[in-house]
């Protein structure tokens, strides 16, 4: 992934107002996460599975924070019943974002997380955008942190390998 | 041994009122309602999710102090959490686990099936081994006073593992219905707002940002 590439998605947090991040690193998105947990304006709390981490975006939206997950599509389905809980039970607005691997045009073949991803997010009635240009990347993180405080519920972001590769 | 109930009991009558707690799902939540109805509590956090909601809660607002009422099933699931919050090591942070080492005996007249704490598992060693230094065991009222009231007034993350009957032999009385997730958020999230200035609900539908 290129560094600028990485700064997009930065920029698209801080555009939303994001101020606080959990997840568990991804291989292929670790640019991202080396420069949220290094960015002054970003608490970023690594965690030791995605579940986890969405207990602690909860607890951080409670505090006033405007908290992001920032998981990769297996780490979507670790967190599925917490996240059910959180948008379905409680009603309580995380932005998610996650590097959409699997889809058509990755050069790896990760066809399982395909088939689970957005069937997943549909499950959980958390609506979503999949970003297939760089340039899009920033106004639609932005968009759906906007849209996901005003109705109170999680929104999520999946970043292709077309937008981030 | 004591029951959660007792220990309940004296929690309520020892805690400030700004105290924030995050109660996990069942009896917790429901006895927790009962013997101290507060905007102060988050209630229902399910499991796997309370000691982590309640780091969150506890990094977001470090001038509150934040009491996570968690329980040795629910812990358990999401064990790791203990290593993010030895990591993260927030001073205002107390877990307190309510150890009855089964699942569902508290809903039952029988004990459940057993949990790792009902076998070898010991949670105080866990959590010490996980690097929080103040990690300690109760199985009584004076004790678990004693702990709870060392860890509010000293820097955390504190744990403390307070090991309960099996099943709730006694439990309050049902006055009051209990707040749901939904009517609960908004209660503690507009509690919150006041005490602490801060936005958390938004600006609602049609207004953004």
């Amino acid at each position: 992934m290129k560094p600028e590439k990485a700064r997009l998605v930065l920029a698209g947090l801080k555009e939303a107002g994001v101020n606080f991040a959990a997840g568990v690193p991804d291989a292929q998105f670790i640019q991202v996460y080396r420069m949220v947990a290094a960015d002054p304006d970003i608490r970023y709390v690594g965690t030791a599975n995605e579940a986890e981490a969405a207990g602690v975006a909860m607890g951080a939206w409670f505090g006033g924070m405007r908290p992001a997950l920032i998981i990769a599509t297996s780490g979507l389905l670790v967190a599925t019943y917490h996240l059910a809980r959180i948008n379905l039970l409680h009603e309580v607005p995380l932005l998610i974002v996650i590097p959409y691997r699997g889809d058509l045009g990755d050069p790896r073949w990760m066809g399982l997380y395909q088939k689970t991803t957005e069937p997943a997010l549909k499950a959980m009635d958390i609506p979503y955008r999949v970003v297939t240009r760089s340039a899009d990347i920033a106004r639609t993180i932005k968009d759906c942190q906007e849209s996901a405080r005003a109705w109170l519920r999680c929104a999520a972001v999946l970043l292709t390998e077309e937008a981030l590769w | 041994m004591v029951t959660r109930f007792a220990l309940l009991k004296e929690l309520a009558s020892i805690i400030p009122d700004d105290i924030l707690i995050v109660a996990s799902i069942g009896n917790n939540s429901g006895f927790w309602g009962q013997i101290k109805d507060r905007e102060s509590n988050l209630l229902h956090v399910t499991m796997g999710m309370c000691s982590a909601t309640a780091l969150g809660l506890a990094l977001a607002l470090p001038d509150r102090r934040v009491i996570a009422l968690d329980a040795d099933g629910n812990l358990t699931l999401n064990l790791g959490v203990l290593g993010t919050v030895a990591n993260e090591s927030p001073k205002n942070l107390t877990i307190i686990v309510m150890d009855n080492g089964n699942y569902l005996g508290s809903h039952k007249d029988e004990p459940g099936m057993p949990t790792a704490t009902g076998g070898k598992m010991n949670l105080e060693g866990v959590g010490r081994q996980c690097g929080i230094a103040s990690s300690s065991t109760v199985q009584d009222v004076e004790s678990f006073r004693d702990k709870v009231q060392s860890a509010l007034s000293r820097p955390g993350p504190h744990l403390i593992d307070a090991r309960i009957e099996a099943l709730d032999s006694d439990r309050p009385a049902r006055a009051k219905r209990i707040a749901d997730p939904r009517q609960n958020k908004y209660q503690f999230a507009n509690y919150i707002e006041k005490a602490a200035g801060v936005q958390i609900i938004g600006g609602g539908l049609g207004n953004f940002g």
